[in-house]
C-alpha cells in the first residue's frame, strides 16, 4: 500500500497541535470550504476508571460515575449549559464511553462564544445533594431504556462472561443501585483526579483556526490551571480464564441473538496497541465479513441477518473479539464460527481476502476524515490512545498477511471463549438445521 | 416538478431534465473525501405491490448483471476501497422511493491512480437498471433467499421498542391510506410472492417512476449519457408523484400493548387539516422545535428535566402527511402523568405566552442546523430530495430566511391546527385495549 506517498492523504490527515505547560493538549484541523465547526473537549475518564489513588488515598467510585459526572457537568450555579448554548444556536451534547468522556458542540456561527461556553462549564464542577438526587432519577430512566435494547444487553452479557474483575463488565451508565451510591463528594474526587489539564484534550475541526482556539483557551484561563496532587489509576487483576462460558436469558425479541466472545491478552504500549487494534478489526472481517465463505453460507441458509458481524474491543487491560447478531439458529451458527476459526488456525488467512480487507479498511479511514464531527472525534480519540490518524494509516500499510497469521496463532482460543444467547421471551426452542 | 432556481446559498450546481421524467443534478463535492452517485426512482405507492417492491430492493442490493454473485459484488466493493452500495426503499407520503446509491472515496485518494468515479457510476447504473435475470425474470434463487431476509427484517421490528411504538401508532392512524403502506411490505403476503411478481415490480418502477440522479463528485456528463443510453430501450410512461396531503382526522383512539419491557413507551399522533408549505412550513418547524425539538424545548425542560417523567420526549413533524408526533420513554407507572404533562405543554404553547427569548433561541438553533446542511453529502442530498418532493426547491438560505420571519402568533397558529388522533403505549402488563 502506497499510502504515505499520497498527497491527498497527507493533507487530509494533517492537523495543528500544541501542548500547554500544564499538559492540556490542543488539536485543531482547519477544513477549508466547510461552514461548521465541531469541538470536543474530553478527558481520559470513562466507565472503566473506577479505582484510583488521589494523593495516595484510594477512591472506589460506584459503577456509572463517569457517565453520571458527564450529566452533572452540564449544570452550574447559574443554570445548565444547554441554556447558554441556546443563546448561540449551537447544538451541544456529551458522551461517555469505556475510556473517555467528551463534551461537544456543533455550530455554524459564533464559534468564539461557543468555545467560551464549552471551556467554561467543563472547568467549573458544581454538585449538590439535590442536583445529584434529581439526576439519579433521569439516569435511572436512561438505564431502563438500554435494558430494553437487545444489542446492548447482548454486548454487556458477553463482557460479563469474559471478565470477572475488569470494570468493562459493568454497564457504562452503571445500574440503578450503583448510581444511588454516588454523592457530590465522589464526583468532586473524580473531577480532581481526571478533569485536570494533563488528562484532557480539546479538539476542534472545521471553519476555525488554531489562533481562534488558543484565544478561547486563554480567555477561559486554562493555561493557569494547575494539576493538583497526584493520581494513579488502579486496575484489578484479571485472570486469563473467562468468568462464565455460557449464559442464556430471554427478552422481548423476534429471533434469538448470539454472541460468541473471545478473551485475548491486551498488548502493552501505544504502537503495539494500534497494530493489534487493526489486526483484530481485520481478523473479524476475515472470519465472518460479507466477503467470506462462512458469511455467504449462513446468509444463503437464512441463518443470519445482513448485520451479523464481528468486532474487536481494545481498552487498558482488556482485549476481546465478539462475533454475533440475530440468528434463528444460534447453536448452529456458533458451531460453524468455531469451525471456521479452527480452519483459519490451520490454514492461515486467505491472501486475496486479506488484501481486499486492507483496501476496505483504508477506505473506511479515509471516510472518517471527511466530516467535521468525525475529524474532531478522531483527533481526540487517537490522541488519547497515543497515536494520530496518519499513524493509523501508516500502520495499516505496514500490516502483512504474516502479521495476521501470527496474531491468529495465539488468538481466538475456544477455551477462552464465552457464548451468550438471548431467546425470545415467548418461546425458547431452537429450530433444527 | 419545476426547474431549479440558482439563488444565493444554492447547494446544487445544476438540476436539468435529461429526458421525460428524468432529472440529473450535480453537486460540487471537492471538499469531501468521498463522492456519491444516487439514482432515485419515485412513483405512486400501491398497496398490492408493496411486498414485492420491498423484496425488489433487497434483490437489487445483492447483485446485478455485471456482477451476478453476491460475494463477488462484496469483493468488488472492497476492491474499490470499501465503496458502499445501498439500495433503500421507503414511503414518501403516498409515493414509493427506491434509491440506489454508491458512495466511495474520491479519485485523489486512490492508491494506484484508478478512475474510481467511473467505476462507481458503472456500478450504480448497473444495479439500478440491469438486475440479474434468469430468462425473463429476476433470479428465482436470489428472490427466495431474500424472502427469508425480508421476513427477518419485518419480524425484527419489535426489537427497537421506540420505533415499534411509533410505527404501531401510525398504523392505527393511517389504516388503509396510501401513506400507511408498509415500507417492508406484509408478512402474510411474503410466502406467495414469486420472482415474476418482483420482476413485474422492477419493470413497473423503471417504466413509470420519475428518476432523480444526483452526482456528487461523479462525472455527471458520463452518467447522463449512460442513463439516456440505458433508457433507450424502455417504453417510459412516467407518472407524476402524488403531492403530499394531510391524513384525514381520526379518533381520538387509545391503544395499549403489553410487552415484557423495562421502560414504557408513549406515542401521541396529531393530525392537521392541511400539510404546511412555504412560510407555514417554516412556522411549523419553529413550533415543533419549540415544543420538543431541542434540549431547551418545553417538553425537554419541563417534562423531563423539571418533572423527571421521562428519559426522552421529542416532537416531530411529518411534512409528507401533515402529522405531528410526540414520543416518549417513560416509567410504566408514570405513563399517565407524562401524557397529561405533554398535553399541558402543548396547550400552554397554543394559548399561553411565548417569550421573545425562547422564540429567538429556537429559530437560532434551527438556522444553525440548516447552515450545516452543506457540510454533509448525505444531508445535502436529503435536503434536495425533500425540496423536490415538496415542489418548492428552496435552498437552505431561503428556508433560514423564512424561519427568521416566524412570529409567536405563527407558532400558536401552527400548533392550534392539531387534533390528537392516536395515543399508543407500550405497557408492562395487563390486556391490550
Amino acid at each position: 500500500m502506497k499510502i504515505e506517498a499520497n498527497e491527498a492523504i497527507r493533507q487530509a490527515t494533517a492537523f495543528e497541535s500544541c501542548t500547554l505547560e500544564n499538559g492540556l493538549k490542543i488539536l485543531v484541523k482547519p477544513m477549508p470550504g466547510f461552514t461548521g465547526v465541531h469541538a470536543v473537549y474530553g478527558t481520559r475518564f470513562g466507565s472503566i476508571d473506577r479505582s484510583f489513588l488521589l494523593d495516595g488515598r484510594r477512591v472506589d467510585a460506584p459503577a456509572g460515575t463517569a457517565h453520571f459526572l458527564e450529566h452533572k457537568m452540564f449544570e452550574s450555579e447559574e443554570g445548565d449549559a444547554f441554556t447558554l448554548y441556546a443563546k448561540t444556536g449551537a447544538s451541544a451534547n456529551a458522551y461517555t464511553s469505556f475510556d473517555k468522556t467528551c463534551y461537544i458542540f456543533s455550530a455554524t456561527s459564533r464559534v468564539d462564544e461557543n468555545l467560551d461556553i464549552l471551556l467554561g462549564f467543563v472547568s467549573k464542577p458544581y454538585f449538590t445533594d439535590a442536583t445529584v438526587q434529581k439526576e439519579q432519577g433521569i439516569i435511572g430512566q436512561e438505564i431502563k431504556m438500554y435494558d430494553d435494547s437487545p444489542e446492548w444487553r447482548l454486548m454487556f452479557a458477553a463482557l460479563q462472561c469474559l471478565y470477572s474483575a475488569h470494570p468493562v463488565r459493568e454497564d457504562i451508565a452503571g445500574s440503578v443501585e450503583s448510581i444511588a451510591r454516588i454523592t457530590p463528594s465522589v464526583l468532586y474526587q473524580c473531577t480532581d483526579a481526571f478533569y485536570r489539564p494533563e488528562n484532557m484534550a480539546l479538539a476542534v475541526a472545521g471553519n476555525v483556526t488554531m489562533a481562534q482556539v488558543l484565544a478561547a483557551v486563554e480567555r477561559a484561563g486554562l493555561p493557569a490551571v494547575r494539576n493538583k496532587g497526584s493520581v494513579q489509576r488502579l486496575q484489578p487483576a484479571e485472570p486469563a480464564a473467562v468468568a462464565e462460558p455460557w449464559r442464556e436469558f430471554t427478552m422481548s425479541v423476534a429471533k434469538p441473538m448470539l454472541a460468541l466472545a473471545f478473551k485475548e491478552v491486551p498488548p502493552q504500549g501505544a504502537r503495539a496497541a494500534l497494530k493489534t487494534a487493526l489486526v483484530c478489526e481485520m481478523l473479524a472481517g476475515l472470519i465472518c465479513g460479507d466477503m467470506t465463505p462462512l458469511y455467504r453460507r449462513l446468509y444463503d441458509e437464512g441463518a443470519i441477518a445482513p448485520d451479523f458481524s464481528g468486532e474487536a474491543m481494545l481498552l487498558d487491560g482488556a482485549l476481546n473479539l465478539v462475533f454475533g447478531g440475530e440468528t434463528a439458529r444460534p447453536e448452529y451458527v456458533r458451531g460453524l464460527l468455531l469451525e471456521e476459526i479452527a480452519r483459519l488456525h490451520r490454514e492461515g488467512v486467505d491472501e486475496e481476502l486479506f488484501t481486499l480487507c486492507k483496501n476496505q479498511t483504508y477506505g473506511g479511514m479515509v471516510a472518517d476524515l471527511e466530516h467535521v464531527t468525525d475529524v474532531a472525534a478522531g483527533l481526540i480519540s487517537s490522541y488519547f490512545r497515543g497515536w494520530t490518524p496518519a499513524d493509523e494509516l501508516a500502520c495499516l500499510a505496514s500490516i502483512t498477511k504474516q502479521d495476521m497469521d501470527e496474531a491468529l496463532a495465539v488468538m481466538l482460543d475456544e477455551a477462552r471463549s464465552a457464548t451468550v444467547i438471548i431467546r425470545p421471551a415467548a418461546s425458547g426452542k431452537e429450530e433444527q438445521p | 416538478m419545476r426547474g431549479m432556481p440558482r439563488g444565493k446559498g444554492n447547494c446544487m450546481d445544476q438540476r436539468t431534465s435529461i429526458a421525460p421524467g428524468v432529472w440529473l443534478s450535480r453537486l460540487d463535492a471537492d471538499k469531501f473525501c468521498r463522492q456519491r452517485i444516487a439514482i432515485s426512482f419515485l412513483w405512486p405507492a400501491r398497496r398490492e405491490t408493496a411486498t414485492a417492491e420491498a423484496l425488489l430492493s433487497m434483490v437489487m442490493e445483492r447483485s446485478y448483471a455485471g456482477c451476478p454473485d453476491m460475494t463477488q459484488l462484496s469483493k468488488k466493493l472492497a476492491r474499490l476501497y470499501g465503496a458502499q452500495l445501498d439500495v433503500d426503499i421507503q414511503l414518501r407520503g403516498a409515493n414509493r422511493q427506491l434509491t440506489v446509491a454508491v458512495t466511495g472515496i474520491q479519485d485523489r485518494f486512490a492508491l494506484d491512480g484508478e478512475n474510481l468515479s467511473r467505476a462507481y457510476a458503472q456500478l450504480a447504473l448497473g444495479v439500478a437498471f440491469t438486475p440479474v435475470m434468469n430468462g425473463d425474470t429476476l433470479d428465482p434463487e436470489a428472490v427466495a433467499i431474500e424472502k427469508g431476509q425480508l421476513r427477518e427484517q419485518i419480524e425484527s421490528e419489535i426489537n427497537d421498542k421506540r420505533l415499534y411504538c411509533l410505527r404501531q401508532a401510525r398504523r392505527r392512524l393511517l389504516g388503509d391510506a396510501p401513506e400507511g403502506i408498509e415500507r417492508w411490505g406484509y408478512l402474510e403476503e411474503l410466502e406467495d410472492i414469486t420472482a415474476e411478481d418482483v420482476t413485474a415490480a422492477f419493470r413497473h418502477m423503471v417504466r413509470t417512476a420519475c428518476i432523480e440522479v444526483v452526482c456528487a463528485g461523479a462525472d455527471a456528463d458520463a452518467v447522463r449519457d449512460a442513463v439516456l443510453h440505458t433508457l433507450q430501450g424502455v417504453q417510459r410512461a412516467p407518472a407524476a408523484p402524488v403531492p403530499f396531503r394531510a391524513v384525514p382526522a381520526a379518533g381520538p383512539g387509545r391503544f395499549a400493548e403489553p410487552l415484557p419491557t423495562v421502560q414504557g413507551k408513549l406515542c401521541l399522533l396529531f393530525t392537521a387539516p392541511h400539510v404546511a408549505t412555504g412560510q407555514d412550513l417554516a412556522a411549523m418547524r419553529v413550533a415543533v422545535a419549540l415544543l420538543g425539538g431541542t434540549a431547551t424545548s418545553r417538553l425537554f425542560q419541563n417534562v423531563r428535566e423539571k418533572q423527571s417523567l421521562c428519559y426522552y420526549c421529542a416532537a416531530g413533524y411529518a411534512v409528507t402527511m401533515g402529522m405531528m408526533s410526540i414520543d416518549s420513554g417513560v416509567e410504566h407507572a408514570n405513563a399517565a402523568a407524562a401524557e397529561h404533562a405533554i398535553l399541558k405543554e402543548l396547550e400552554a404553547l397554543r394559548t399561553g405566552p411565548i417569550t421573545d427569548q425562547e422564540l429567538a433561541e429556537t429559530k437560532r438553533a434551527l438556522i444553525n442546523q440548516i447552515a450545516a446542511v452543506g457540510d454533509s453529502m448525505a444531508a445535502r442530498e436529503a435536503w434536495w430530495m425533500n425540496e423536490i418532493l415538496l415542489g418548492t426547491l428552496l435552498t437552505p438560505d431561503q428556508v433560514s430566511a423564512q424561519i427568521k420571519a416566524v412570529a409567536a402568533d405563527d407558532v400558536r397558529q401552527a400548533l392550534g391546527q392539531f387534533t390528537l388522533a392516536v395515543t399508543y403505549s407500550i405497557t408492562q402488563g395487563g390486556a391490550a385495549e
